[in-house]
């Protein structure tokens, strides 16, 4: 408890923690502004196959819709944001030295990663929260209420407005999961590394080139995606569908949850055996 | 009476490198054990081991008798270290530095304790300014205020005046030597400079490669009578006899026609000089070396002897 | 006298003959005119649409109609998604204007009912309607079903279900079958969440069917829509 909160104190002393803050604010006011200014020719193009067929009217580029667009956007980026804490929490202080006098403190190695662990937690679901407020309150400021679609590559999925409130708050939460899952293997790489831009870098490649390989459609792929976790972190995107597919969210939540649990054993069992000679 | 700290029969390699061999030695109460050794030679590998950073391949540690490994850490309440750098939060101020560290010794720590360590290192006044607007002294002087914070028993300091510039130097040597007499701790302290241990250890251990090489109290390793005194003269050949028939010979080291090397007392050079002038040698030079140093420098390479601060 | 008969019986078959033809253009007319009466109608209205491809919740609101082809679909706030140009939506949409031939098929049976089958073919070549199929009620003078074969949307297919307002012809609940292009947008855009692989698709559907299915709670007829109303943007 003691050690939690002196890493929560450290985390919120400095000054890159609110740099995390202040890129999704900034991120989302891009896209915001992109979508206040050239909305309406992005949902054309988007609907280019409904249209065809459907006349859609009303507030389509909605609070709702363009939330979601935001999400989809920064759920690749915030993957970093994750990173920039959790995979300097061990590598930056071997990095600048203090792990050492840390670590020559009466204190198990072991409670000092679940600690660090979850500070980053912590610090991760704040990172949401804030991306909850600014991406869903100050776009439904923006850009009013509505019903949302959501395009689907092989649907088309509209959803009342008086039913979206509760799939942000789920897809919300996964995302916590989600992030935390990130975290957790940052924090994994950052047991390995002696300074922190390493691990850093590291999440993102191993984020980026899983998701590629999520996403690609090759038989071989498909034979390995259902176990790669990038796989499951867009699984809030399931709150969006209709039906919600519980199950493969519940089974997505499973495996994060298993990936998170196996990054911290695997940290804690190598950072115990570590010898710290930084 | 049982030594704080005992080491038995560590070792240590990384890959191929062996780091620690063999080591044993144990530090006494009250003690100020100086740890003597070039860079590389293991000293810090050592203190590390002592400290729990890193783990020994074999031997044992006992800290105050009990044996300490990953699962003993609580035994390292009694001590406080300084490895290498002082390294702190660069972003927090000292104050918030100390408070983190003594919040994590195992021990209560009061506030008013705090204050009394930044008196006791002199860095009242200046608690409240981030880190890293600190000179080098400041972060060595925070470094041992959190290292007695919690008043650990025994002080590890690892080159506790690398990087200080000659005044920090000074000023830091005094803190350890009023550490210890005043404030009565045992402190291990580690230097590649024979004059930095001279200078402040009772005691002394001498690692070369990972290997203890020899090991005493200061006033034994360094008696003043084993000072190797260097003369150098004009090449006179009848001086060799006059030398063997005066008192001077039992002293005399190294006798040939142009130098004479005594091993006796340095407060003995006026009278050697006075004798030499009367026995017609012409004497180009006289310089005086504790013959330890000049073991400690020979079993060390030169890049050892190069660092040497005048 | 024989030929007398035989003549007569011509006549009588000739005129039977024409007089069939009259009656089924005759009642063509009396239907469209039916029709036609509606100038405009309000409705609340529930909406489901049921397309394969397209996820979309029972849509309550309220339907605007002008003659001959204005409508709008108003969600208080919420999305309006309408077939494009609203063209099938309704009856008199589906029923040519113009001058038309009109030829009987005669009777068919649809449920217990059994209707005339009328097909009417606009004499405009340049019309988007090339051939209508009407299932007429003749006791209530109204069409149950049509089968519309139009240049750009194919053939679309409206079934309707008659109660509270049979006098104006209005449905009180009307199925629309239709014709739907395939719809697929790049994985690699939509970035989707698919827990497991997918089969690859059985068939290739070019052609998918949709059916959309309006039911109508309520009616205010002819109450004055004007033009503009329609071009209006909605009211938040």
């Amino acid at each position: 408890m003691q050690l939690l909160r002196i890493e929560l104190y450290k985390i919120f002393k400095r000054p890159r923690t609110y740099i995390s803050f202040g890129i999704i604010t900034a991120i989302t006011f891009v896209i915001q502004l992109a979508m206040l200014s050239d909305g309406k020719s992005f949902i054309g193009f988007a609907l280019q196959g409904i249209n065809e067929q459907f006349d859609i009217h009303g507030n389509i580029l909605n609070g709702y819709l363009v939330a979601y667009i935001i999400l989809q956007s920064l759920l690749i980026h915030i993957p970093l944001l994750v990173a920039l804490v959790a995979g300097d929490m061990l590598a930056g202080e071997a990095n600048i030295g203090t792990l050492r006098l840390l670590l020559t403190r009466p204190v198990r190695r072991s409670q000092l990663v679940l600690a660090k662990f979850y500070a980053s937690f912590i610090y991760t679901v704040l990172l949401i929260i804030w991306l909850a407020f600014i991406a869903l309150f100050l776009s439904l400021l923006l850009f009013g209420k509505g019903d949302m679609i959501n395009l689907k590559s092989d649907a088309f999925v509209m959803l009342l407005q008086s039913d979206i409130l509760w799939r942000y708050a789920m897809a919300f939460v996964f995302a916590v999961l989600a992030m935390t899952t990130i975290a957790s293997m940052s924090l994994l790489l950052s047991a390995f590394a002696d300074n922190s831009i390493g691990p850093i870098i590291s999440t993102m490649g191993i984020v980026v080139v899983l998701t590629i390989l999520s996403n690609l459609e090759l038989p071989l792929f498909n034979l390995i995606k259902p176990y790669l976790f990038t796989t499951h972190i867009i699984g809030w995107k399931g709150f969006f569908d209709d039906p919600v597919p519980y199950s493969a969210i519940l089974r997505s939540s499973a495996i994060l949850v298993l990936y998170t649990i196996a990054f911290i054993t695997t940290t804690i069992i190598y950072f115990n055996k570590k010898d710290i000679r930084s | 009476m049982t030594p704080i700290l005992e080491v038995s029969n560590l070792s240590k390699t990384f890959k191929t490198f062996k780091a620690v061999d063999g080591l044993s030695f144990a530090i006494g109460k009250g003690e100020v054990y100086g740890f003597l050794g070039q860079n590389g030679a293991g000293k810090s590998t050592t203190m590390r081991m002592a400290l729990g950073l890193i783990f020994p391949d074999s031997g044992s540690i006992f800290i105050n008798g009990s044996e300490f490994n990953n699962s003993h850490r609580h035994l390292l309440r009694s001590i406080g270290a300084i490895i290498e750098r002082p390294d702190m939060y660069g972003y927090l101020s000292g104050w918030e530095n100390l408070k983190i560290f003594a919040a994590l010794s195992g021990t209560k720590v009061s506030a008013a304790r705090l204050h009394e360590v930044l008196d006791i290192v002199g860095l009242k006044g200046r608690e409240k300014d981030k880190v890293s607007a600190y000179s080098q002294g400041m972060k060595q002087r925070l470094g041992i205020a959190v290292a007695m914070a919690h008043q650990p028993e025994l002080l590890i300091l690892d080159e506790p005046t690398n990087g200080l510039d000659p005044q920090g130097i000074a000023e830091m040597r005094s803190l350890i030597i009023s550490l210890s007499k005043d404030h009565g701790k045992t402190i291990m302290i580690s230097s590649h400079l024979l004059h930095e241990i001279e200078q402040v250890a009772t005691n002394m251990l001498i690692l070369h490669k990972g290997k203890k090489i020899s090991e005493g109290p200061v006033h034994q390793l360094l008696n003043p009578d084993d000072t190797l005194t260097e003369v150098t003269i004009l090449p006179n050949e009848g001086l060799g006899a006059q030398l063997a028939s005066s008192a001077w010979t039992q002293y005399a080291d190294h006798v040939s026609a142009e130098r004479l090397v005594f091993r006796m007392n340095p407060t003995r050079i006026p009278d050697l000089n006075k004798w030499l002038v009367e026995a017609g040698a012409q004497v180009q030079s006289i310089s005086s070396k504790h013959s330890f140093e000049t073991y400690f420098l020979n079993i060390t390479s030169d890049a050892a002897a190069a660092h040497r601060v005048i | 006298m024989r030929k007398y008969l035989l003549l007569l019986l011509l006549f009588t078959c000739c005129a039977f003959n024409s007089a069939h033809a009259a009656d089924a253009s005759a009642l063509f007319q009396s239907l469209r005119s039916k029709v036609l009466s509606v100038q405009d109608y309000t409705a609340d209205v529930k909406m489901n649409i049921n397309v394969s491809y397209m996820r979309i919740p029972q849509l309550n609101g309220t339907l605007y109609y002008k003659a001959p082809d204005k409508m709008r679909l108003e969600r208080h706030g919420g999305l309006s998604i309408l077939p494009k140009k609203n063209i099938n939506l309704t009856l008199s949409n589906l029923i040519p204007g113009g001058n038309v031939t009109v030829i009987d098929m005669g009777n068919a049976l649809i449920g217990a009912k059994t209707v005339r089958v009328l097909k009417v073919i606009p004499d405009d070549e340049k019309s988007d309607i090339i051939l209508t199929k009407i299932w007429v009620d003749e006791t209530d003078l109204v069409a149950l079903r049509t089968e519309t074969t139009t240049r750009n949307d194919g053939t679309v297919t409206m079934d309707l279900e008659y109660g509270r307002y049979t006098n104006s012809c209005l449905p009180d609940k009307v199925t629309i079958f239709m014709n739907l292009k395939d719809y697929k947008l790049p994985k690699g855009v939509t970035m989707d969440y698919n827990d497991q692989p997918q089969p690859p698709k059985s068939t290739d559907k070019k052609n998918q069917k949709g059916t959309i299915k309006i039911t109508y709670l309520k009616y205010s007829i002819n109450t004055g829509l004007t033009d503009k109303f329609f071009a209006a943007p909605e009211k938040q």
